[in-house]
């Protein structure tokens, strides 16, 4: 009976851990992938670790995820029990209502603590400029920065904000459980305070300052949330990045850098739990009485360790270790802020990655390449104030609207002599009429994607996306212009139309599609694996992302529908006040280059505005790749006039149509 | 000497103050205000509208308590037995067990939270177990429909298997760390007095292992009612959680952060007024325990 409870308590333990470890092993199985799915084998192969070494992002997201960790767990475990102690020796009058404050970051929901915490930080660096003004203003000894931004400093903040309350947490009891009298006794017996904590608090509370430091540790690496609204701009977790990939996709180089990780912890834990299991067994060969047998030299070494000198050795060991530490992380971030930078913003795989890097090697400029995945987003990351970005690559109808609200810089076109080589027509658009603030960088069209296996007719219409026949399997564009925008042009409206009921009647047609059933889901880059990997048959996105798709799932089809649709151009601007203005030029210009457009263009499969490039770009591709460019894929990724003939492009709508916009858009996510 | 050592809360106090106090009074303030444009610029002006026009909200703030609710009773239903077992095991059982609860933790949850899309989706890995073991076609058999997967992938259960996995963990720990701590020898007297196993149960061990029990049930509902990442991975953005409304809020595409503030804000108060509600019952417990 006993034995019986005891097998079923086992497996039930053992499901658990199953269900806990299931998508790790798939996760790590696939880090092993020759291809780059997620969910198709393709053969064994290591090559994701060795792209590992190439991949800056990665590097550098795991590098500043570990130091952040590591210098919030090091200052949040002594803040922490230092703390403690003086916590305990408060009266409780005192001690309670600290408590309680101490509680908060850990019981208040992560995303109201980060939150919270970025209001904060906006708050102060505004108080901070004006006073920092005022400040260089009465006075020319000490210059002050009079720009704060978000980044490494305020992310370290917030995360030793919610580690120092675990900490706490975990020394509290040991401290509870220690008979205070010991104190007293070591000073009566000549010990000072300092002697007194070192050689009689420290060792009783030691497995709490352990737990909690660990605790601490791992919350910090595993911490998204928080991060994600204190880390501004150009500083990026791991957390932070792996969230803007699973957007679009995974690359597998984060599953071999977390399988690495989790294998440095695997095995910590495992040498941790032999020595454990050691000690264990020490202790008890200690409470028989049996001498225990150390090998020699531990021996030898413990005994040097206590004469005068082994001493003397510990100490400068530690205080090496120390000054290490220290040096290693000041010149680290010296390194790091004291390089030219320009920061950019952009969208998911908008850009051959490649370029970035002769970009930095050719001018000896650091990029920051940040991406989001909608303008309503960026504009967002704009408001908010934290973000400090030089170059951002908005849509036209964002474009007029900055320009309207003052947040873009005129460029020096003196400095971007790559200017002339964009195609007029891209020149002089509505939304830049004297093209003052931008550069084009891609344009396109925005169309339907289908599965040719999945529809059994060849689809020319928008009303497919409000049809029964295809019941949850049609994903509906998670972005409130584009997905109103389409219903309006199947209504036969102006996309840009200012008429409220004509708006409320797009609206209408999606909220009674989606009543009945019709949308599988919402979604942004995440169209990207849903398509390919055949699990919705219809969707709306932009053609140069379908041919993205395409490589990895040849059933799909792209087209722009009959009742005409939305043309677009995505163009390169300056944020006003930039600190980075000449950078910015130099980055622009670099990438308006023919060199840069026809590259770009091959690997996002984005229409070029460089009339050159376009024009050359099946040529380019033949001398490439060997092989024809398909004319077909040519027409998609640059339409031709007669489809661009029905298409209209968006204009910046008044403040009244975009709030009516948004309430719409939140109203069909709450129903 | 005891004054002495109370400074060492000092510098800790002031922190608080400067990182949690300040920055849940200045979200107050922005969820009372709203930004009005004026000659000068920008400007903040008094207003409850935030609090008001919140109404539109409560099919959001249903969805989530009640997706985090279950969330959490799953949790415990789980929770409860694994640890339990566990503190009855041996020690060195005990020690590899809670290494092994801990150890994905270090494998960021979100992509952990991403390697489930790849299990749910509808060509997903266990879709195409179900249609090689014929799970399928028995279905389809059975039900007269003709269907080729399972909708599991954008759905209200994929987020709350989500919440499951993730924060499972969280309600084991303090659990087994209560129990495996409990002076087995209350057991012993109680089963000398003669109680059966289901009254040493329910009136030995349950009682004593509340508090665990109660910081588990705050650890993994909090973060359940909050999370936007899961909804958004596993739900596909079709059911908004209070953590989308908020993050869209303040980084997403509807910019409002008075509105979020005060969203955040009620959230808060919400949470709060439920943890106060259950620490009730669980009487005088001193505090959250973890390890």
């Amino acid at each position: 009976m006993r034995k019986q409870r005891r097998a079923g308590g086992r497996a039930l333990i053992g499901l658990v851990f199953l269900f806990l470890y299931l998508p790790i092993f798939l996760l790590i199985f696939f880090s092993f992938n020759a291809g780059d799915s997620s969910a198709v084998w393709q053969g064994f192969s290591l090559k994701w670790y060795g792209e590992l070494f190439h991949n800056r992002l990665v590097i550098e997201s795991v590098a500043t995820t570990l130091l952040v960790s590591l210098l919030a767990t090091l200052i949040s475990t002594v803040a922490g029990t230092f703390a403690a102690i003086g916590i305990y020796s408060l009266s409780r009058k005192w001690r309670d209502p600290i408590l309680v404050v101490n509680d908060i970051p850990m019981m208040n929901a992560d995303i109201v603590t980060g939150v919270s915490l970025c209001l904060f930080f906006v708050a102060f660096f505004n108080g901070w400029g004006g006073f920092a003004r005022w400040f260089n203003g009465v006075q020319s000894a000490v210059e002050l920065p009079t720009r704060l931004t978000l980044g490494l400093g305020t992310l370290l903040i917030a995360h030793v904000c919610f580690n120092i309350p675990y900490v706490i947490l975990n020394v509290a009891p040991k401290l509870r459980q220690m008979d205070r009298n010991l104190v007293d006794a070591a000073q009566d017996l000549g010990c000072t305070w300092m002697q007194a904590f070192w050689k009689v608090i420290l060792p009783e509370i030691k497995p709490g300052i352990v737990s909690g430091a660990l605790i601490a540790f791992t919350m910090s690496v595993d911490d998204f949330v928080i991060s994600y609204f204190t880390a501004g701009s150009s500083t990026q977790t791991l957390a932070m990045t792996i969230y803007g990939m699973t957007k679009k996709r995974v690359t597998p180089v984060i599953n071999a850098v977390s399988t690495l990780m989790f294998l440095a912890v695997l095995i910590i834990l495992v040498i941790n739990n032999i020595r454990e299991a050691h000690q264990a067994k020490i202790a008890a060969k200690r409470a028989s009485f049996e001498p225990v047998r150390q090998p020699r030299w531990v021996e030898q070494a413990r005994e040097w360790l206590g004469t005068r000198r082994g001493r003397a050795f510990r100490r400068a060991a530690a205080l090496a270790a120390c000054v290490a530490f220290v040096v290693t992380v000041v010149s680290l971030t010296a390194f790091t802020t004291s390089q030219p930078v320009v920061n950019v913003c952009s969208w998911g795989e908008y850009i051959d990655e490649d370029l970035i890097d002769e970009f930095e090697e050719a001018t000896g400029i650091r990029v920051n390449y940040q991406t989001t995945d909608s303008n309503e987003t960026m504009y967002s990351l704009l408001e908010n104030g934290g973000a400090d970005y030089d170059v951002v690559v908005p849509s036209d109808y964002m474009i007029s609207q900055l320009i309207e609200e003052d947040m873009l810089e005129e460029l020096d076109y003196s400095q971007i002599p790559n200017f002339s080589q964009i195609d007029d027509r891209f020149k002089n658009l509505p939304y830049d009429p004297e093209n003052k603030y931008t550069v084009p960088y891609t344009w396109g069209t925005v169309g339907i994607i289908y599965n040719t296996t999945m529809v059994d007719e060849e689809i020319d219409s928008w009303s497919c996306l409000y049809d029964d026949k295809y019941a949850g399997q049609v994903l509906l564009i998670n972005n409130s212009r584009d997905a109103l925008g389409i219903a309006l042009m199947y209504l036969g409206y102006s996309v840009n139309t200012t008429d409220e009921a004509e708006i409320r009647e797009a609206y209408a047609l999606i909220e009674d599609a989606a009543r009945r059933g019709v949308y599988q889901g919402k979604v942004m880059d995440e169209v990207f694996q849903t398509m390919e990997g055949g699990n919705a048959a219809i969707a709306t996105y932009y053609a140069g992302d379908y041919l993205v798709m395409l490589e990895n799932n040849e059933d799909l089809a792209f087209v722009v529908p009959k009742e005409g649709s939305n043309w677009f151009v995505d163009a390169m601007c300056v944020l006003k006040d930039a600190p980075h203005f000449d950078n910015a030029m130099k980055w622009i210009n670099f990438l308006a280059s023919k060199e840069c457009n026809l590259r770009n263009m091959d690997y996002i499969w984005y229409a070029s505005p460089n009339k050159e490039a376009l024009e050359e770009y099946p040529a380019w591709y033949e001398e490439q790749y060997e092989e024809e460019l398909d004319p077909e894929i040519y027409e998609i990724m640059a339409a031709p006039d007669e489809v661009l003939d029905r298409c209209e492009m968006y204009v910046c709508l008044p403040q009244e149509t975009r709030k009516l916009y948004n309430d719409l858009w939140i109203q069909l996510g709450i129903d | 000497m005891k004054n002495k050592r109370s400074l060492f809360a000092v510098p800790y106090v002031v922190w608080m103050a400067i990182f949690v106090v300040i920055p849940i009074v200045i979200m107050l303030v922005y969820s009372l205000t709203v930004t009005v444009s004026t000659e000068t610029g920008e400007a903040m002006e008094f207003t409850l509208e935030n609090f008001t026009g919140m109404g539109l909200y409560v099919s959001v703030f249903t969805r989530s308590f009640w997706l985090a609710l279950i969330a959490t009773a799953v949790c415990l239903l789980i929770g409860y037995p694994v640890s339990y077992m566990m503190a009855r095991e041996g020690e060195g059982f005990q020690r590899v067990a809670m290494a092994l609860i801990m150890l994905p933790m270090w494998m960021n949850f979100l992509l952990r939270t991403y390697s489930w899309m790849s299990i749910l989706e509808n060509n997903g890995l266990l879709n195409q177990l179900f249609r090689k073991l014929g799970v399928i076609a028995l279905y389809n058999s059975m039900t007269g429909r003709n269907i080729e997967y399972f909708q599991m992938i954008r759905t209200p259960g994929a987020v709350v298997l989500g919440m499951v996995y993730n924060y499972l963990p969280f309600m084991i720990l303090p659990i087994y760390s209560v129990l495996s701590k409990m002076d087995k020898s209350l057991v012993e007297a109680a089963q000398d007095l003669g109680a059966d196993t289901v009254n040493v149960f329910r009136r030995v061990t349950l009682p004593l292992s509340l508090p665990g029990v109660l910081s588990g049930v705050t650890m993994v509902f909090v973060p359940s009612v909050s999370t936007f990442a899961i909804s958004r991975l596993l739900g596909g953005g079709t059911s908004m959680m209070l953590g989308d409304l908020i993050e869209n809020q303040f980084l997403g595409g509807a910019y409002n952060p008075h509105l979020g503030a005060a969203i955040s804000m009620v959230m808060m108060v919400i949470v709060v007024i439920c943890m106060l509600v259950m620490n009730h019952f669980g009487e005088g417990n001193e505090q959250a325990v973890m390890l």
